[in-house]
């Protein structure tokens, strides 16, 4: 039998191990990036212009710097200040901060594309602001929205491969592990690839089938 | 005593007066058209009367409360006031039905059921139950403009306002619309409408006020008005108004 597929096999508890982490973080981010998103979004909708401001801002700063700073700030800047987090702690708020800002934006970007005249009928019957919101805004952002925010979710798959920098468990960081042992690099980083590719995968399918089960005559994405 | 009274209301937008002075009273069970050039203030006018523009002066005294005061309750008033639009307006991620249960389920705190059976009822009345379940996207325009109707009149408000319902429509759709609005005109409904259709606000309306640059020139019947009166912006308005049909 091929040497690296053996040590495929013995290493088999330790891959698992870490496909299991590098699922947990993805959905656990993908979740409260989203929540997150939705709350960002709903403060850029705020009347006052202070807040709207320090949410732009916000949402600048976290889609234009990388989230390896945010992730490397924390995990070995924090403890110089006496506060020690775990890596998947710095993992799940480093990742839910940079996705939430990115959400926000695809929300904010389908919001303007709505007829507002809707939402003036909504303020007409005399909806309250937070009603209009989650009665008629949310639900149609949400679904012109869908295939950035299922594309954010691929990326958060993808991007939980860099959580190895900050000592996280992850899938990658086994194989990185088995690598350097055998020195296997190839394969291993193959092997990686092809995992990856498999997942996404998944989560393509999955949300494909979620687009057209929210899918609506007039809110067709594709 | 009126429903709506309103006194000397001015608006100023940036600065600009857009309403310069404008008393009307509006009846219970009175139909009344306002027509004038485009950008008159016609618009601004129907959204000072339900607070969606704040007027800048002047009294709005609905059911002989004057709400432009501090301290009013704006969302049970807009409760109150059936407002129509245009371009419809209608929840587009909704179907007919849920349109109309909406506020009736939200608002009014009514069960499902009850609102499910009230929009059937109230659709079925203007034609439009067979298409309850189907979503804005899937209706023609005057079908949109009728289950907007019956999502404003569902809330049995104590005032309809309409805003140009038939401009967006063509001739034939116009006319399905017409016909809906004539009813509620003959059921004595309290109504609002502004219209540059000369053939709607004949059929729907009590009397016609004409307006002109933020302010109200004339208040008469339509026939009086249309082919009587001896003011020129009026004149040349219905002129203009006859060259579209
Ligand atoms: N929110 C607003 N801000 C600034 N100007 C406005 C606003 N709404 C309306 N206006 C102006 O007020 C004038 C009257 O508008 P409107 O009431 O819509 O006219 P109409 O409905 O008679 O066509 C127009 O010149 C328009 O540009
Ligand atoms: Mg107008």
């Amino acid at each position: 039998m091929d040497p690296f597929i053996n040590d495929l096999i013995v290493y088999w508890p330790q891959l698992l191990a870490g496909l299991e982490r590098t699922l947990i973080l993805m959905v656990i981010v993908s979740l409260t990036g989203l929540a997150g998103g939705v709350c960002v979004f709903y403060l850029t909708l705020v009347k006052s212009s202070i807040l709207h401001k320090w949410t732009e801002a916000y949402i600048s700063f976290f889609i234009g710097t990388p989230l390896l700073v945010h992730l490397f700030l924390m995990y070995y800047g924090l403890p110089q200040l006496g506060i020690r987090l775990s890596a998947l702690t710095v993992a799940v708020i480093g990742f839910t901060l940079n996705v939430s800002a990115y959400n926000a934006r695809y929300l904010a970007t389908a919001y303007n594309g709505l007829d507002k005249e809707e939402l003036e009928a909504a303020r007409a019957q005399g909806f309250k602001h937070s009603e209009t919101f989650r009665l008629i805004i949310l639900p149609q952002v949400m679904r012109l929205s869908v295939p950035s925010l299922t594309n954010q979710v691929i990326q958060n798959l993808k991007d939980t491969s860099v959580a190895f920098l900050i000592q996280y468990h992850d899938l990658f960081a086994q194989i990185q592990e088995i690598a350097s042992s055998n020195f296997h690099f190839f394969k291993a980083y193959m092997t990686a690839a092809l995992v990856y590719l498999a997942l996404v995968s998944i989560v393509v399918l999955a949300a494909r089938r979620f687009e057209r089960f929210i899918s609506l005559p007039g809110f067709e994405t594709h | 005593m009126a429903l709506i009274q309103v006194r000397n209301l001015v608006k100023k937008f940036d600065g600009r007066d857009v309403l310069k002075g404008v008393s009307i009273d509006l009846y219970k069970g009175q139909a009344k058209v306002l027509m004038g050039t485009s950008g008159c203030g016609k618009s601004t006018l129907l959204r000072c009367l339900n607070l969606l523009v704040q007027p800048t002066s002047g009294q709005v005294i609905f059911k002989g409360e004057d709400i432009t005061l501090p301290g009013v309750d704006v969302r049970k008033v807009r409760g109150e006031i059936g407002f129509v639009f245009q371009h419809f307006a209608l929840y587009r991620h909704l179907t007919v039905e849920e349109n109309v249960t909406l506020g009736l389920r939200k608002i009014k705190k009514i069960k499902s059921r009850e609102a499910s059976e009230k929009a059937s009822y109230e659709l079925n009345r203007v034609g439009m139950f067979e298409h309850r379940n189907k979503y804005p996207a899937q209706l023609s325009g005057g079908q949109k403009q009728r289950a907007a109707i019956v999502r404003a009149l569902a809330m049995d408000p104590d005032v309809l306002f309409l805003d140009e319902p038939t401009s967006a429509l063509d001739p034939q759709m116009s006319r399905e619309v017409v016909t809906v609005i004539n009813r509620l005109f003959l059921d004595n409904i309290t109504m609002f409408c502004v219209t540059h259709d000369a053939f709607l606000a004949k059929y729907i309306s009590d009397s016609i006020v004409f307006m002109d640059d933020g302010v109200i020139v004339a208040e008469d019947i339509a026939e009086r008005l249309f082919y009587e009166s001896a003011d020129p912006r009026i004149k040349q308005f219905f002129m203009s108004v006859a060259d579209h049909r």
